[in-house]
């Protein structure tokens, strides 16, 4: 576990204003306890001083994971951004896109959104812009990357793909959400495995 | 009556706070320390080791205890305090002597030529504004022609021509064959030890073919003392560093991600302002763009849309 450097800070920055904007100033300089960013076994966990200086003691071989993971560097040093993280780009998403009840299942399978199953877009979105996308209830599912700009979705037809999802929640852990108390978030079918 | 015996035995007692040698000895108060530049007696040195030597040390001590009291005093609160003049002993130099510059390519011409350097002020002199100016770099000289609010054009000059550009661009080109000989110099000062820069060549050769084979070095057979290769060893920030530290050094290179626009995406201009531009054009050209709404302001009756509809009932 160490400290991101500055190339790696970068990195990650760049990838996650593309989806919470300038709302990265509040993942960093939080308010209520100091947050901060740890690289361990080449994923950035966001941890909580407290927890990292707990953390510090444990071994590296030993450490699974600690805080919330946002992502890993790919062995080529691209930071590529993990479901996990997804809790904090809802919370500060700058766009967002909703979709239909039908719409959310070929979601979570992997699929991209098309236009059929766009229940409501952020105004003013982008070409090629970070959104995050939640269930008609306010729920996230994912997020991904716009195809066109909102503008532009209204003369497409309904086949065509709005958002390229780059990561999603798999279904279980959905159910799991819409239990009254969500105990173990941690099902992530697809790639549990390798997401921690 | 004879007092010789008393005597002697007296001065055998105390002896002499004079020290007579052949050589006189060197004290230097300075650094507290006497030299003996005698030769060491070979009798009583052969006799009674111990012995020689405490009495050249006594003999030494004595010396400077003596030259000690001669040095002028200050009175303190612990009784007199002698005080010591500036050492007088040359100390060798703790570094070797730092080697010549290579010299440059104008350097070596000079020298040949026996052009004697002249020192080039920084400050020029300025007729028209009666002061000193600088030669360079803020309100320097050099860009007096570039600066001047009228110029003079040659008359066979082109239509495009920019007086202002082409002063611009002679200076922006000294400046670029000036470094350009500057890399050329460090190159040719770096080559001037052959035996150097082979070495290295030799080493990183070597470094490559060992790990050149299709176990990548692994299963080479190993050389009597053949040293491990080691790369550079990245140095990693300290886990424990405090967080309000990290969290500041994060928040900076934000604000430098933000202002390196080629960079990152852009910023909409919307965030910046309360009124949201995209927005507002799309709602006052009833979504047909701020071309159409432009071509409108111009004049009302050129615009197609305003004639097909507005003054259609009239016919």
């Amino acid at each position: 576990m160490r400290p991101l450097t500055e190339e790696e800070s970068k990195a990650v920055f760049t990838k996650l204003a593309n989806y919470i904007g300038k709302n990265l100033i509040h993942l960093i300089d939080r308010q209520d306890e100091p947050y901060c960013f740890r690289l361990h076994k080449d994923r950035v966990y966001y941890v909580s001083e407290s927890s990292m200086r707990l953390g510090i003691s444990v071994a590296r071989p030993n450490l699974v994971s600690l805080g919330t993971c946002f992502g890993k560097f790919s062995k080529t040093g691209k930071f590529k951004l993990h479901v996990t993280a997804l809790d904090y780009l809802a919370q500060y998403a700058k766009y967002k896109v909703w979709i239909k009840p039908n719409g959310e299942m070929p979601f979570l399978y992997g699929n991209h959104v098309v236009k059929a199953h766009l229940g409501r877009i952020t105004e003013d979105t982008p070409e090629h812009q970070g959104v995050v996308v939640f269930s008609m209830k306010d729920i996230p599912l994912g997020f991904g990357v716009t195809a066109r700009s909102t503008v532009d979705t209204r003369k497409l037809d309904p086949t065509a793909i709005i958002v390229f999802h780059q990561a999603y929640v798999s279904s279980t852990v959905i159910r799991f959400l819409y239990s009254p108390t969500p105990s173990d978030v941690g099902e992530y079918l697809r790639d549990e495995d390798t997401l921690f | 009556m004879d007092v010789s015996n008393i005597l002697a035995s007296h001065a055998a007692k105390y002896q002499s706070i004079t020290v007579e040698k052949e050589t006189p000895l060197e004290v230097d108060p300075g650094f507290l320390t006497v030299t003996d530049l005698n030769p060491i007696d070979e009798e009583s040195y052969n006799e009674n080791l111990e012995e020689h030597l405490q009495s050249l040390a006594r003999d030494g001590i004595q010396a400077l205890y003596a030259s000690l009291f001669t040095l002028p005093t200050r009175t303190s609160p612990d009784g007199p305090l002698a005080q010591l003049p500036p050492p007088k002993t040359q100390l060798p130099r703790a570094k070797p002597l730092p080697k010549p510059k290579p010299q440059t390519k104008w350097e070596a011409f000079a020298a040949a030529k026996g052009i004697q350097h002249k020192v080039r002020d920084r400050k020029e002199w300025d007729e028209e504004r009666q002061e000193w100016v600088n030669r360079w770099g803020r309100n320097g000289k050099n860009k007096q022609l570039e600066e001047q609010w009228i110029t003079e054009v040659p008359l066979n000059a082109d239509v495009d021509h920019d007086p202002r550009k082409a002063a611009r661009d002679a200076r922006k080109e000294r400046v670029a064959k000036n470094e350009k000989k500057h890399a050329q110099n460090v190159a040719r000062a770096a080559a001037a030890n052959p035996r150097d820069a082979r070495k290295q060549d030799i080493e990183k050769t070597l470094a490559t073919t060992r790990i050149s084979t299709a176990s990548m070095g692994k299963f080479d057979k190993k050389l009597d003392g053949e040293k491990k290769i080691r790369g550079v060893k990245r140095k990693f920030d300290p886990t424990e560093k405090s967080v309000a530290d990290e969290a500041k050094a994060s928040v900076a290179l934000l604000s430098r991600l933000e202002s390196d626009s080629k960079k990152t995406r852009r910023e909409p201009q919307a965030e910046e302002s309360v009124l949201n531009t995209r927005k507002a054009v799309r709602f006052a050209s009833k979504g047909r763009g701020g071309l159409a709404l432009g071509r409108e302001a111009a004049g009302g009756r050129s615009s197609r849309g305003g004639r097909g509809r507005g003054r259609g009932g009239k016919r």
